[in-house]
This record gives C-alpha cells, sequence and structure tokens, in this order.
C-alpha cells in the first residue's frame, strides 16, 4: 500500500460545508418551501390488501366546495420504476390494488381539511382477493397471482454457482447448515417525505421540489407518467433530510403530486404523514436464508451454497437488484472457491421494498459471518485468524467476474484485534459478557447504471467568471452525506483556494448537469473523480494564462493558489484574480467540464445479472462488538465497538467517521430491535414510537480507525465510506450474544425476549443431557 | 385537528368551563393527547389547558403528607430530587425523554389513556382493520372471541405512587376529596378512570411516614429511552432485622389498570427467600394480563414482572442491609 498523500485541504477534517444552516435551522426543506398559493395534495390510500379495484367514485367529492382537482389511476395509465425491465408500478393503482397504503386517488384542495373531507367521498368498488404476507403462504401452489405475468409470485428466481461447490463441500473437514431469519426493516430517515409541484398551464411546464435522492430518474419517471416532454420539466432538490435508500427511486407521491398539480393547473404541496412515510416504505425486505459452509479444519473455506427468499412487497422496485447483490457479494469479501446462490424475489401483499443501506448485502452478510464464527468455534480456532486464512490480494477479480483493486480487510482485522483486545479476551469474557467479530464490504458505486445511455457517469461543471469565484454545478445530491463538501475540497486542494472562493450548486436540471444521483455510495467515487477532471482542466487553463500575462511558458508556472509565479523566480508574481482577469479576455465566462465513466472491464460477470454487485472498488470494513446481557431480563448492553473502516483515502476524515458511526448504528438497530411487522399487511409499527431505533441512550461507544489503502482509481484514493461497515455489526453482535449467553440466537433482531427463549430452551437441554448422562 | 383552546385559571374555572363544554378535553402537557388528537382518536371542539391553573401547581411538604400538584412536571418531579428520600419516585426520571419530560405532568401520567397497537393508529388503518372495540368497533383485535378491552395503562408514576400508600384528590361537579390511588382506575380498557364527567385530577399526596419504606421502580423496556413500559414493576418495603414487615408492589404495563398488591410479608420473617418470592410472583401473576398490545409478546412482558419483582425486593431488601 502507497503511503497517503498529504494534502492541505483533501484530507481534512472539514465540518460539512451546509452544516451550519441546518444546525441553525435555516435550511430550507421541501416542506419548508413556500406554500403561497399551494393548494394542499392528499392521497387515497388503499385499505385493502389485495383487490380487484372496480370503481373508483369520486363525484362526490368533486362536489364538494374547495376541491380544486382529483385524479385516479385513469389520470396516469403508464407503469414505472427503476429499473427498466420491471416496470409494473403506477403511480396510482389501475384494475387492482395490491397492498394497504397503496395510492389509489388523490385530492388537490384549498386546504387540508378539505381535501380530507374529499378523501372520505370517494367510495371504492372492490373485488376482495386473498393476501399474502410471506414468501411462503405468496410461493403456495393455489395462491392467487399478485401479477398476470409473474407465476408462482415470483418476480425473479436467481441460480449461480461458481466453482465446483460439492468438491467444496467433500473437501470440507466441517460442514454447517443452518436456517436465518432477518425482519424486515426500513429507513427511518429523519425527514417524512414531501414534494411540491407547479404546472404553468401557458407553457405546458412543470417545475417539481423533492425530497429525493435521485432527481433525475424522478425528471425521467415525472414525464413517463405525465406523458410530458423532459425539456418541459424542471427538477429542483432542496435540502435532504436524509435517505439512506429510501429515496434512491421515483416514489408514487412525487407523481401523484406532478399529475394533480397538472389537474389543478397550478402549485401543489404534499406533505406525507410518518405513517404515509413508512407506508411509501422501499426497506430492506424480510429474508429466509438457508446457508451451507464447509471449513478446512485449519480454516480455510471450502465451498458456500445459500439460498434466500426475499418478502419483496407489491411491486417490482429494486426487487431484481436487492436479489442479486445478496448473492453476488457473498464474493470479494474472502477468498472463497466456490460459492452457489439460489435467490428468489417474491411478491407480498405489502409495500413494496427497495435499496436500503448495504443494499441486498446485510442479512446474507449477517448469515455467513454468523456460520463462519460459529464454525471457527467449532474447530477451536480465533475468528479473526479463520478470516486472515481467507483473505484475499488485490488485484484479483473473483470466480463471478467483480474486480479487486484494493483491499483494506488485513488491515482492519490487525486494528480491531489489537484495539479490542481480543487475543486476551475472546473466549475468557466474564458471565454475561461477550466479543464478537464480524467483516462486511461495499461497493463504491455500481459499476453500471439501471440505465443504459452511453453517457459519462458522473458530469461536474465549474464556472468562472468576472468575479473570480468558482462556482461547482453538480447534480449530486447531498442529502447529509456530504457529497457537496467533497466536491468543494476537491476544488480547494487542486486550485490551492479556500473555499472563500468557492460555491456548490446541486441539483437543478436546469442548472447543473445530470446526476443519476446518491446511491450504491458512487458519489464521492464517481463525482469526486469527475470533479478532481475539472479542477485540473481548470487549473491547466488558469496556468495557461498566467503564463501569458508573465510572457513565460505554462510549464514555467507556479500555481500557489492565491498567486501565480515563475517556478523558484523571486518575483511575487501575480494575484488569482489578475490571472482570471486574463483567463477571460475574448473568452468571457469558462465552464470547464470534467467527467468520469467506469470502463467496461469492472462492469462485472458475463452471466445473467453480472452486472449487480460490480465496482470499481470496494470498502472494506472488520468490527469488534462487545455486549453485556443481563440473562434474566434478556437485556443486551452493547458496552463498545471498535471498527476499522478501508475508505481507499479519508478525503475528509471527520465525514469518513460519521458515516462509519452513522453505519454501525444502523446495522445495531437491524441487530437488536428494528422491525416493520405488519398486521394482515397493516403497518403496527409506523411511527418513530413503535418502530424503535437506537436512542442516544442505547449507543455505545464507537471508536473508528479509517484505513487507508489508496485505491487506485479513486479520487485521491478514496472508496466508499457509508455503507461497508454496516452488515459486520449483525454477525458480530449475535457471535458477542452467544458467547455472553451459551447458546446460538439466528434470527434478526435479537430482542430481548428472544435471548430469554433461547436461554429458556438451552436450561432444558441442558437438563435433559445431564438426566441422560445420569 | 381544529379546536379552541380555553385557558382557565382556577380548577373551579376549569372544572366550569368542562361543564358547560361537556365534549371538552383537559389539556395538560398533551404528549399522551395530542398524539392522539392527531390520529383522529377523539376530536373535541374545545380543550381547556390546564397550563395557567394555578392550583395544579407546586410540590409541598408540611404535617403528614407531601403534596405534589397535579400540574407538576416531570421534569420538576426530576429536579425536585425527592427520589433520593421515596425510592419509587425515580420511575419519573426515565419517563419518554427529557423533551417530553419538561412538558408532560405527573397528572398527565396517572391519567394516561390505555394503549394498544390495534388503538393508537391512524384513522386511515383503523378503518382499514374495522376499527376495534375501543372505539368505533365492535372487535377487539387482541381477543377477538372476547367483549373485553385489553389495552394497558402504560404510565410509570402510578404503581411507584401506589406503594407510597399515595392518595388522589379529585374535584369535580360532585366531588372534592382524597381518596386512595388505586381507586382512581377499573379494570377495563374502554374506560379505566373513575373520573366522572367534568371531575379533574388536582393533586397527589404520600403520607411522609412512607419516607421509611425502601423503594424503588424497575421496568422493561427495548430501548434505554422514549419507550413507555412494557412492565414496570414498583416496590416499597419495611426491614425490620432479617424480617421484612411490610411488603408493597404496584405493576404497570400488564393490565388496563395499575395493580397494587399488598400484604406480601408472608414467609419474609428472615427475609427473602425462594418460596416467599415464587408465592408472591405466583400471586402477581395470577392477576396480570399482558396481550398482544406491544411490540414485544404478553409472555415475555409476564416474566418480566418476576424477574423484576424478585429483583426489586432482594435489592432493596440488601440495600437497606448495607446502609445499616
Amino acid at each position: 500500500m502507497n503511503p497517503p498523500i498529504k494534502n492541505t485541504v483533501v484530507g481534512a477534517r472539514v465540518p460539512l460545508i451546509d452544516g451550519v444552516e441546518k444546525v441553525r435551522g435555516v435550511a430550507k426543506y421541501t416542506a419548508d418551501l413556500a406554500p403561497e398559493g399551494a393548494l394542499v395534495g392528499r392521497i387515497l390510500r388503499s385499505p385493502y390488501s389485495h383487490a380487484e379495484l372496480i370503481k373508483v367514485d369520486t363525484s362526490k367529492a368533486e362536489a364538494l366546495p374547495g376541491v380544486v382537482a382529483i385524479v385516479t389511476g385513469k389520470d396516469s395509465p403508464f407503469p414505472y420504476g427503476i429499473v427498466p425491465i420491471a416496470q409494473n408500478e403506477f403511480p396510482m393503482a389501475q384494475e387492482k390494488v395490491r397492498y394497504r397504503g397503496e395510492p389509489i386517488a388523490a385530492v388537490a384542495a384549498i386546504d387540508e381539511a378539505t381535501a380530507l373531507a374529499a378523501l372520505d367521498l370517494i367510495e371504492l368498488t372492490v373485488k376482495e382477493l386473498p393476501g399474502y404476507y410471506n414468501a411462503k403462504d405468496s410461493r403456495a401452489v393455489d395462491a392467487v397471482q399478485l401479477h398476470d405475468n409473474k407465476p408462482g409470485n415470483i418476480e425473479r428466481d436467481v441460480h449461480n454457482s461458481f466453482g465446483d461447490v460439492e468438491a467444496g463441500f467433500a473437501e470440507a473437514d466441517l460442514l454447517g447448515e443452518d436456517d436465518f431469519h432477518c425482519e424486515e426493516v426500513t429507513h427511518a430517515h429523519m425527514e417524512p417525505h414531501a414534494a411540491v409541484a407547479e404546472y404553468d398551464p401557458q407553457r405546458d411546464h412543470l417545475t417539481f421540489w423533492s425530497v429525493t435522492q435521485v432527481p433525475y430518474y424522478v425528471h425521467l419517471m415525472l414525464a413517463q407518467c405525465m406523458d410530458l416532454n423532459k425539456s418541459r420539466i424542471r427538477v429542483i432538490k432542496p435540502f435532504v433530510g436524509g435517505g439512506f435508500g429510501a429515496r434512491t427511486e421515483t416514489l408514487n407521491f412525487e407523481l401523484v403530486c406532478g399529475i394533480l398539480a397538472r389537474a389543478a393547473k397550478g402549485r401543489v404541496r404534499m406533505v406525507l404523514s410518518r405513517e404515509e412515510t413508512f407506508l411509501t416504505h422501499r426497506g430492506r425486505p424480510a429474508a429466509d436464508i438457508h446457508l451451507k459452509l464447509g471449513l478446512a479444519k485449519d480454516g480455510r473455506i471450502t465451498a458456500v451454497k445459500a439460498e434466500m427468499a426475499q418478502y419483496g412487497g407489491a411491486y417490482g422496485g429494486y426487487g431484481i437488484v436487492t436479489i442479486l447483490y445478496a448473492g453476488a457479494l457473498l464474493n470479494a469479501l474472502y477468498d472463497i472457491p466456490a460459492v452457489q446462490y439460489d435467490g428468489y424475489r417474491v411478491y407480498t401483499n405489502t409495500p413494496p421494498c427497495g435499496a436500503m443501506r448495504g443494499h441486498g448485502t446485510v442479512d446474507m452478510r449477517h448469515a455467513f459471518d454468523t456460520m463462519l464464527n460459529r464454525m471457527a468455534r467449532q474447530l477451536g480456532l480465533d475468528p479473526i485468524e479463520v478470516r486472515r486464512r481467507n483473505l484475499l490480494e488485490a488485484p484479483t477479480e473473483t470466480p463471478n467476474g467483480l474486480q479487486i483493486t484494493s483491499y483494506g480487510l488485513p488491515q482492519n482485522l490487525d486494528w480491531v484485534e489489537q484495539a479490542s483486545g481480543w487475543k486476551k479476551r475472546k473466549g475468557n469474557m466474564p458471565k454475561g459478557r461477550g466479543l464478537g467479530i464480524g467483516c462486511s464490504h461495499f461497493v463504491s458505486g455500481a459499476a453500471k447504471p439501471v440505465q443504459w445511455t452511453g453517457q459519462p457517469d458522473a458530469v461536474v461543471n465549474l464556472k468562472l467568471d468576472f468575479d473570480a469565484g468558482i462556482t461547482i454545478l453538480t447534480g449530486a445530491a447531498d442529502i447529509g452525506q456530504g457529497s457537496s463538501t467533497i466536491v468543494a475540497q476537491v476544488v480547494a486542494e487542486v486550485m490551492g483556494l479556500d473555499f472563500s472562493r468557492i460555491r456548490v450548486i446541486s441539483n437543478d436540471s436546469a442548472i447543473t448537469p445530470r446526476d443519476m444521483g446518491s446511491y450504491s455510495s458512487r458519489v464521492t467515487y464517481m463525482v469526486g473523480n469527475a470533479t478532481l477532471h475539472a479542477a485540473q482542466k481548470l487549473k491547466a487553463r488558469l496556468i495557461a494564462a498566467a503564463a501569458t500575462a508573465l510572457e513565460t511558458e505554462p510549464e514555467n508556472i507556479e500555481c500557489l493558489g492565491e498567486t501565480y509565479r515563475v517556478i523558484d523566480s523571486q518575483d511575487s508574481g501575480i494575484s488569482f484574480e489578475k490571472v482570471v482577469q486574463t483567463a477571460l479576455i475574448d473568452h468571457g465566462a469558462i465552464t470547464e467540464r470534467g467527467t468520469f465513466t467506469v470502463p467496461k472491464a469492472f462492469q462485472g460477470g458475463k452471466h445473467r445479472g453480472g452486472a449487480v454487485g460490480s465496482t470499481m472498488g470496494f470498502s472494506y470494513a472488520a468490527q469488534v462488538v462487545e455486549v453485556a446481557v443481563d440473562t434474566d431480563t434478556g437485556e443486551i448492553t452493547v458496552e463498545k465497538v471498535w471498527v476499522s473502516h478501508d475508505c481507499g483515502y479519508a478525503i475528509n476524515p471527520l465525514s469518513v467517521e460519521g458515516q462509519v458511526q452513522g453505519a454501525i448504528w444502523m446495522g445495531m438497530g437491524q441487530a437488536m430491535m428494528e422491525a416493520t411487522r405488519f398486521h394482515e399487511g397493516l403497518p403496527l409499527h409506523a411511527n418513530f414510537l413503535d418502530y424503535s431505533f437506537p436512542t442516544m441512550m442505547d449507543s455505545p461507544d464507537i471508536k473508528v480507525h479509517i484505513v487507508e489503502s489508496m485505491d487506485p482509481n479513486g479520487p485521491f484514493g478514496a472508496k466508499e465510506a457509508s455503507e461497508g461497515g454496516l452488515a459486520g455489526f449483525l454477525p458480530a453482535l449475535a457471535e458477542a450474544v452467544a458467547e455472553a449467553i451459551g447458546t446460538e440466537i439466528n434470527d434478526m433482531p435479537i430482542t430481548p425476549d428472544k435471548v430469554i427463549e433461547a436461554l429458556t430452551k438451552k436450561r432444558r437441554a441442558d437438563k435433559k443431557r445431564k438426566r441422560a448422562a445420569s | 385537528m381544529d379546536f379552541d383552546l380555553l385557558m382557565p385559571t382556577s380548577a373551579a374555572e376549569a372544572i366550569a368551563l368542562m361543564q358547560e363544554n361537556p365534549n371538552a378535553r383537559y389539556l395538560a402537557g398533551g404528549t399522551d393527547l395530542v398524539p392522539n388528537l392527531r390520529r383522529g382518536i377523539g376530536a373535541p371542539d374545545i380543550l381547556i389547558g390546564l397550563d395557567g391553573v394555578e392550583d395544579l401547581k407546586g410540590i409541598s411538604e408540611g404535617g403528614d403528607y407531601l403534596t405534589l400538584g397535579a400540574g407538576v412536571t416531570l421534569a420538576e418531579l426530576e429536579g425536585s430530587g425527592l427520589s433520593g428520600r421515596y425510592g419509587a419516585l425515580s420511575a419519573a426520571v426515565d419517563i419518554a425523554g427529557p423533551a417530553l419530560r419538561q412538558a408532560a405532568t405527573i397528572g398527565g401520567n396517572l391519567c394516561l389513556d390505555t394503549r394498544c397497537i390495534f388503538y393508537n393508529q391512524s384513522k386511515w388503518w383503523r378503518n382499514a382493520n374495522q376499527y376495534c372495540l375501543k372505539l368505533d368497533g365492535d372487535t377487539c383485535h387482541v381477543a377477538p372471541k372476547g367483549q373485553r378491552c385489553h389495552a394497558a395503562f402504560s404510565g410509570d408514576l402510578a404503581p411507584a405512587l401506589m406503594v407510597l400508600g399515595a392518595e388522589v384528590r379529585v374535584v369535580g361537579p360532585n366531588a372534592d376529596g382524597w381518596k386512595p390511588i388505586s381507586d382512581l382506575y377499573h379494570e377495563d380498557g374502554l374506560a379505566h378512570l373513575t373520573l366522572a364527567p367534568g371531575d379533574l385530577l388536582v393533586a397527589v399526596r404520600l403520607p411522609v411516614v412512607s419516607r421509611d419504606l425502601r423503594s424503588g421502580y424497575l421496568k422493561s423496556r427495548l430501548r434505554k429511552a422514549v419507550d413507555f413500559p412494557l412492565a414496570g414493576v414498583a416496590v416499597a418495603l419495611r426491614r425490620e432485622g432479617d424480617a421484612i414487615t411490610d411488603l408493597r408492589v404496584g405493576v404497570t404495563g400488564t393490565n388496563p389498570r395499575p395493580l397494587l398488591f399488598d400484604g406480601l410479608v408472608g414467609g419474609m420473617d428472615q427475609g427473602p427467600n425462594d418460596d416467599a418470592l415464587s408465592a408472591i410472583t405466583k400471586e402477581i401473576g395470577q392477576m396480570i394480563k399482558p396481550m398482544r398490545t406491544t411490540n414485544l409478546p404478553g409472555l415475555y412482558r409476564r416474566q418480566m414482572v418476576t424477574v423484576l419483582t424478585r429483583r426489586l425486593i432482594t435489592d432493596l431488601y440488601d440495600a437497606g442491609d448495607r446502609k445499616e
């Protein structure tokens, strides 16, 4: 590994450049946008899990004074969806409703009370069908199909095998096989969903503000579902209060808001309740996993066979991608010679699942690393040593065609082992305490976009004008993760300037170049590289201008940021402003464009679906979790977490630490308490009281260590920093709890009742054994 | 949510306003009422705010009683340091979160509505589920065959105050007097409070002699903050020598009302022992009915009542030992 470069701005702990507005409470989120003249938009949602929609009678509602427009499925018979081959969702239900909460109609009215009263007046005629809420019931032979073209209620089944799995199992000294279940979880982003749509009937133009992570895809789907030319639409992303994947595809309320604004010929503001935000969902699906793993007695992994069924919800969404991710990323963390994967994405009558931090990988990683820890114990091996025996070596290609160019897992393991005192403490913990380890990885941007356009993966424009300020124009959606800060740091670093000359304008389709958005941790890698490219071009241009002004050749010019001068001269040189003035002569305002394109070689294996999981750089994380378990109450306290994350290079270590802590937190929620749960398709916990995620009181001390493996292709060597650490928490916690209570729990979340249940079972089994022995 | 807010300055005025507007609701901290109103649980035209009612304020110690105004906020109670002398009042320290405790009041916590995952839902949700026995419907989804509402009372303060021998003062059109706090409740999830129309809970008082009791409160919940108790147990006991001579247990979170178990000293001449503790938890176990009203199963909550009861009795007994 090359040592990290010492920079001045890149690599510094820079507070987020938009943090001040947020802390002061003056940042404008979508729901804060001026409501003057805006109608209130509200959605009528299906009270049925599964039903033929025979009639939607809006006549009484239309007659209500104050109602300006009502729209139904008839107003948009165009399907949409993030994956072009799997678009089977409509802004509002067509002939069928498939989950409780699905939009059926919407009202724009002069105020909220009127809108709500109008919803009550809409009459539905339906024929109810049986509802299915788990994969098993949906896949039953006599189950009614949710979608006519999806027999067996399977959205996609995946069957991939690489290497000789049976030979691998034959070679193994120990085989482990077990079932795991992970409950469905959701993102629980702070800001509820909201959108504002303004339709100009004279020009047939739509201006649209939303909470999205992917303004570009929202733009495309608005055009598609409104049958409106893309050039007539402008999409703006204000401040966004989190996403974690909830907003990485166009959501039904966004389309409904646009359609409603056109029908109302004006401005419609739609602010969803927390319950509606839960219903919009797109979280991590519940999963049934069956895993078989072979280990040689020295700890070498010989083969793995995994089967997973995901309860995907009622529509396609990202489903195909999610089920493929789960199998693809069995690879690329450890060196595994043979991998078989059978995945089933199943339709259920519940809100559609989607992408969530650690997309597709988390539940499978829990099963795999939990099994690995358990089998290490059975072989009398240290689980960290077992991982060391299965390390990859970069650069390499995995059997399923993934490229690994940098690999900091060994350094991660070294640090967590040392920092946690692992060698001395693991296996020697006092009663009720335990230590566990888990490893995980994630992509730095999906190498192949879901929609192929032939365009670069990222484009960034730098505008430099008379004011000698640099405006970064980027379509990258800062949703709180700090992407605007990263691009500012990159420009400041290359130009040698401080932030006073730099501003970032992000996400206004009328101004900023297209960007695919904030998902799959692509922004720092791809947009960072495009920004680097643009900044280097701008700097070259200014050096040329300085050479003209100083009557020399560009190669003789040294850029000191605010000063350009002849290299090694005693001359004080000329100021940045003077250089800019020179550059603008005969040219005027400069726009320098940077691009980044992922080469084909990185786009995964040739097999069907092989692009999913492919990336230019994998991040790696290892973590040790320490717990104390109260064996009377089953309560688990996470005492401490040591996490080491290889993000290639930390462009902003402060931000990296925050992201890694956030990932640990989210993993902790899934591992210990979060679960959506339904009663016949109705969400039981669609609020922040009953959907429990960790509070500050539940939060342990999280020690974050950054490993810098200097990725050869990342900007300054950087890779992903915010998703890779999540998945490892689950198996690390499961292992720590197993040590603390002396028995295993496979299912997530490990709530106190499960601990008590496991302990009761263990006591009974121990008694039985004792009786048998005597 | 559309209502007028009236702001009386005395209990008498508040009660008179309630008599004039029988559909109105009293509003103290609002941390229970307002989320329910937002969900369409009740739609009063008028709320009678109690913020300005002087009769409800203040903590005073005089004579035989410690008196707590019903309008005292949980944060004020927490800041009073009283839990140093009345250990079970530590219950107040851990209710909800710090921001909520700034608004929430003692009276509000005692008069909390009962809770159930089939009830604390939006109107859309309850409509899709054909409503429930507690509101607008005729089936209890927790126990569909029965005709009883099993929504659970989840206040933390009630069991703590019960074991300390607290009384409440209820003033209303036909009432003004002190009564045991247990009399405030029925075993009925639909109507768990015994308050008559217009009645206002004005104050709570504890006999100062209860200071001589060792008392404490423990609860079970999924998170270490914010959550309502899945089950909560308060214990007060008197230790004389090795013997326990007075023992009371209060339980919350399991039934439509908080429960008080008194006179449990049997078999404790030599202090807590497995037989005596089992007898106590068995007696309690026969009365509690934790059902599927929360995000963790009823069985677990039942188990926790036993665990927390045993733990508290033993800890309080031993803690006293160390102190002596």
